[in-house]
């Protein structure tokens, strides 16, 4: 076959040598014309197609379901199935690699790395690709630059200064490592040669610290591949690389950090977090917790967890940052919470404040605004955005004692307003933070009983789940010739309806859980779906998830929920549109459970 | 230059290897063989052909799984601007049959099926220098043009004094078809035959070629 097929396009690179090779010698080249039926729907699939060229739709009756491009493959259910529950039609002239059907179902047998391809669940599909992923693990974090680590400052001290002055340096500037400017030379000296030179040489610790510091540095720049720093330390029995970036020296890289690096360090941020004793001493944890969702998600950490971990450094900031601003009257009588998503514990990359405070009993309205003022400030401070919508702390509506509350939510209930609804749901997501959690819990309490029986009031709150269209034609973009529009929002797409209808079935049932996963995980012993849907809707929550997160890292600070399907690997496609169908699967259970369609 | 159609006629009166008639029976109904030669140099009379590949073509079915490929051992030395256009160095041939095996081999591949190429006068020509020696006849086939249909697709309505271009890399981009590493026999006659089989859709439902495209398209790309 032709030499040209792309065994690098999955599943295809799965194959062995030999499998290609069979594969080479059976595959041929169909071409359609616009309209032509490739696959009709409900016929056995002869064979397993590849996009060549062209534009393929996926139908089901009338329905337009996806429409694939260039090395997508079709239609791996029919295959397995032995026939097609979609119907697959040329859009325009295309070409399609024609793999027959036994042949592939001989390398689905053969090698079960391929047939994972085939699965028909998408969670299994997941899982696998999770594997594939940790595999390739080792060479994405080898890929890594010294550009993208946390350095030591960069600290000058002469050689003639003492071996106190140094000690002193090093402990107010937290670093462990100092460059030594001798004449030309530089050199660097450590806490360890300090330790060493008073303990074990006596020295006196007014001697310079020139003779006991090093002058065989050895240095890399910031371009430079973080392995390469391995291997010089490993070579040079080295445990500080100094890096240079052409004109100056700008840091120092310790082995400890490099090992942080390989490992992630978030306790060390949260330790960091804990010790702090002024918001000044917050703003640099601040910016290390952006940084650990990029370093766990190049770990190849779960999306899950990277979420948890970030919810977890972020809640301890807000404590923190709370004790700090929070005067006495507040900090007895008050309980911080966090909403939305990050009350969901759903946060990655961070996004704007969603906080509000609950009060056991009134407390001054001049002492409330400036707490309100100093706390949003603070938080601003470390890269929190201020909420477009007004939701936090500085607001008086999210500023409230219990009752005040309990009250705006009979008022609530009775307008049928969606920008009720939204406060209703970032409000019903919220977890506590800091303070009297107990005030958290009665004010949930009282919302569940404002909604409860109110069955017009949860129809229109449910009703946002059919908010924005499903994306369904999202491989439009392969025809645009610029790669312009058309690009996937997998938030108004996929995600706020998975989280939306979950909140609406959760509120229904007045569970408290605040995390969709854990809430579906309820809905599941509830019965209002079975463990399998559960499953699938988590699956596809994650992989939604993780998709808009490696778009946001990609385009670094920004907030996008954007993905372009040119942009993704074929398998990812084939990943999105199972995605997307699940999400479809869901929406119907959610308008039938509220009879949505009637209103 | 005395016609193809009276050479045939000629050549199957003539034919001295009674076993090579089924050259001039039509081939089966709906098949076309698209072909192409990587020779030593353009010069017919003076250089050889190095590899052959050819693929059947089935309604609009192109069957790489059927397809013909050869690597010759040839008689004369390469040379050097021939090596730097199709990469085959001597050594790479050097475990090709000799061209008197090909041939027939090749002949009963294609049969009396039409063939397909690009320019493909050169290399049924390149394949008659070599036929009539060894059979005293040249190829019968009825010959298909890409370029031709190309043509008629986007110049065949042109006003005069157009610019035309029947590159092979314009009939791709026109096309859209997938960029092969070219100069290379096989995916020469594997896009030569997806030209073949959308140009040929296109002329039978009456769709043209814009002259002036009002946007480029991406290439799609699969090598």
């Amino acid at each position: 076959m032709p030499n040209a097929f792309d065994q690098n396009n999955p599943p295809f690179d799965r194959l062995t040598p030999q499998e290609l090779e069979t594969l080479r010698r059976s595959v041929d080249i169909g071409y359609y014309r616009p309209n032509e039926t490739i696959i009709a729907q409900g016929v056995p699939a002869e064979a397993l197609y590849v996009v060549i060229k062209g534009i393929v739709e996926e139908r089901t009756g009338d329905e337009l379901i996806a429409l694939l491009g260039p090395k997508d493959t079709f239609d791996s259910h029919a295959l397995v199935q032995g026939q097609s529950g979609h119907a697959f039609v040329a859009r325009e002239e295309t070409l399609c690699y024609v793999l027959p059907r036994p042949v592939a179902l001989a390398l689905i047998q053969s090698n079960p790395r391929f047939a994972t391809f085939f699965y028909l669940e998408l969670s299994r599909k997941l899982d696998a690709m999770a594997r594939d992923e940790e595999d390739s693990r080792v060479g994405t974090l080898m890929r890594a630059r010294i550009s993208d680590m946390i350095l030591s400052p960069a600290a000058f001290i002469d050689a003639q200064d003492t071996i106190e002055t140094a000690g002193h340096r090093m402990s107010e500037i937290d670093t462990n490592a100092l460059f030594v400017r001798d004449g030309d030379r530089v050199g660097i000296i450590t806490g360890m040669n300090l330790s060493k030179a008073v303990v074990l040489k006596r020295l006196p610790i007014t001697a310079p610290v020139g003779p006991i510091s090093h002058f065989d540095v050895i240095s890399l720049a910031p371009g430079d591949f973080i392995y390469s720093a391995l291997i010089l330390m490993t070579k040079t029995n080295k445990r500080r690389v100094a890096i240079h970036d052409g004109t100056a020296y700008i840091g120092i890289l310790e082995d400890i950090q490099l090992l942080g690096f390989l490992a992630g360090n978030a306790q060390l941020v949260a330790g960091r977090i804990d010790r702090a004793t002024g918001l000044a001493d917050l703003s640099p944890a601040a910016k290390e917790i952006g940084e650990q969702v990029r370093l766990l998600r190049r770990q190849g950490v779960k999306i899950d967890v990277i979420a948890e971990i970030v919810s977890d450094l972020n809640h301890r900031l807000f404590a923190k940052v709370f004790d700090l601003v929070a005067p006495p009257p507040i900090r007895t009588n008050g309980c911080l919470i966090v909403m939305g998503s990050e009350g969901r514990g759903e946060q990655t990359v961070r996004t704007d404040q969603d906080n509000g405070l609950i009060l056991a009993e009134p407390v001054d309205a001049a002492v409330l605004e400036t707490f309100g003022r100093d706390f949003a400030a603070a938080l601003e401070s470390f890269g929190f955005e201020p909420c477009p919508g007004n939701v936090m702390v500085r607001n008086p509506a999210w500023s409230q004692t219990v009752d005040g509350y309990d009250a705006a939510f009979r008022r609530w209930v009775a307008i049928p307003d969606l920008n009720v609804h939204m406060d209703v749901a970032i409000l019903y997501d919220a977890v506590a933070v800091a303070g009297n959690a107990a005030l958290l819990a009665q004010t949930k309490a009282a919302l569940l009983e404002a909604v409860r029986g109110r069955s017009a009031f949860m129809v229109h709150f449910a009703k946002a789940t059919e908010a924005f269209a499903m994306p369904i034609g999202f491989f439009n973009n392969l025809l645009t010739p610029d790669g312009k529009g058309d690009a996937v929002d997998l938030k108004k797409g996929g995600i706020f309806a998975i989280v939306h209808g979950v909140r609406s079935l959760a509120m229904e049932r007045g569970l408290t859980e605040t995390n969709t996963a854990q809430r579906i995980q309820r809905l599941v012993e509830a019965g209002t779906f079975t463990r399998d849907f559960g499953r699938e809707l988590t699956q596809s929550l994650y992989f939604l998830m993780t998709l808009r997160l490696d778009a946001q890292l990609a385009v670094a600070g920004a907030s996008s929920a954007l993905v372009r399907p040119a942009d993704l690997s074929s398998m990812q496609r084939d990943l999105l549109r199972d995605a997307f169908h699940v999400v479809k699967q869901f929406r119907e259970i959610v308008r039938r459970h509220f009879n949505l369609g009637a209103f | 230059m005395v016609p193809r159609a009276l050479k045939r006629l000629f050549h199957q009166a003539t034919i001295g290897d009674q076993s090579y008639r089924f050259m001039f029976k039509p081939g089966p109904p709906g098949e076309v063989v698209s072909f192409d030669c990587e020779t030593t140099g353009l010069d017919v009379r003076h250089n050889d052909i190095i590899t052959i590949a050819a693929i059947r073509i089935r309604g609009d079915r192109i069957l790489t799984s059927e397809r013909f490929e050869a690597v010759v051992r040839p008689e004369a030395r390469i040379g050097v601007d021939a090596i730097k256009i199709h990469r085959l160095r001597e050594m790479d041939v050097a475990a090709g049959n000799r061209i008197q095996k090909v041939i027939p081999e090749f002949l009963h591949f294609i049969g009396g099926r039409p063939l397909v190429g690009y320019y493909v006068d050169f290399d049924v020509r390149m394949i008659d220098k070599e036929l009539i020696g060894l059979k005293g006849i040249e190829l019968p086939n009825k010959l298909i043009e890409v370029s031709k249909l190309y043509y008629e697709r986007k110049y065949g309505d042109a006003p005069p004094g157009t610019t035309i271009d029947l590159s092979f890399a314009s009939i791709l981009r026109d096309l859209d078809l997938p960029v092969l590493d070219q100069h290379d026999a096989f995916n020469d006659a594997l896009m030569t035959a997806m030209m073949y089989v959308q140009l040929r859709d296109m002329r039978q439902r009456g769709v043209r070629i814009p002259r002036q495209r009002q946007t480029e398209r991406p290439q799609a790309t699969i090598a």
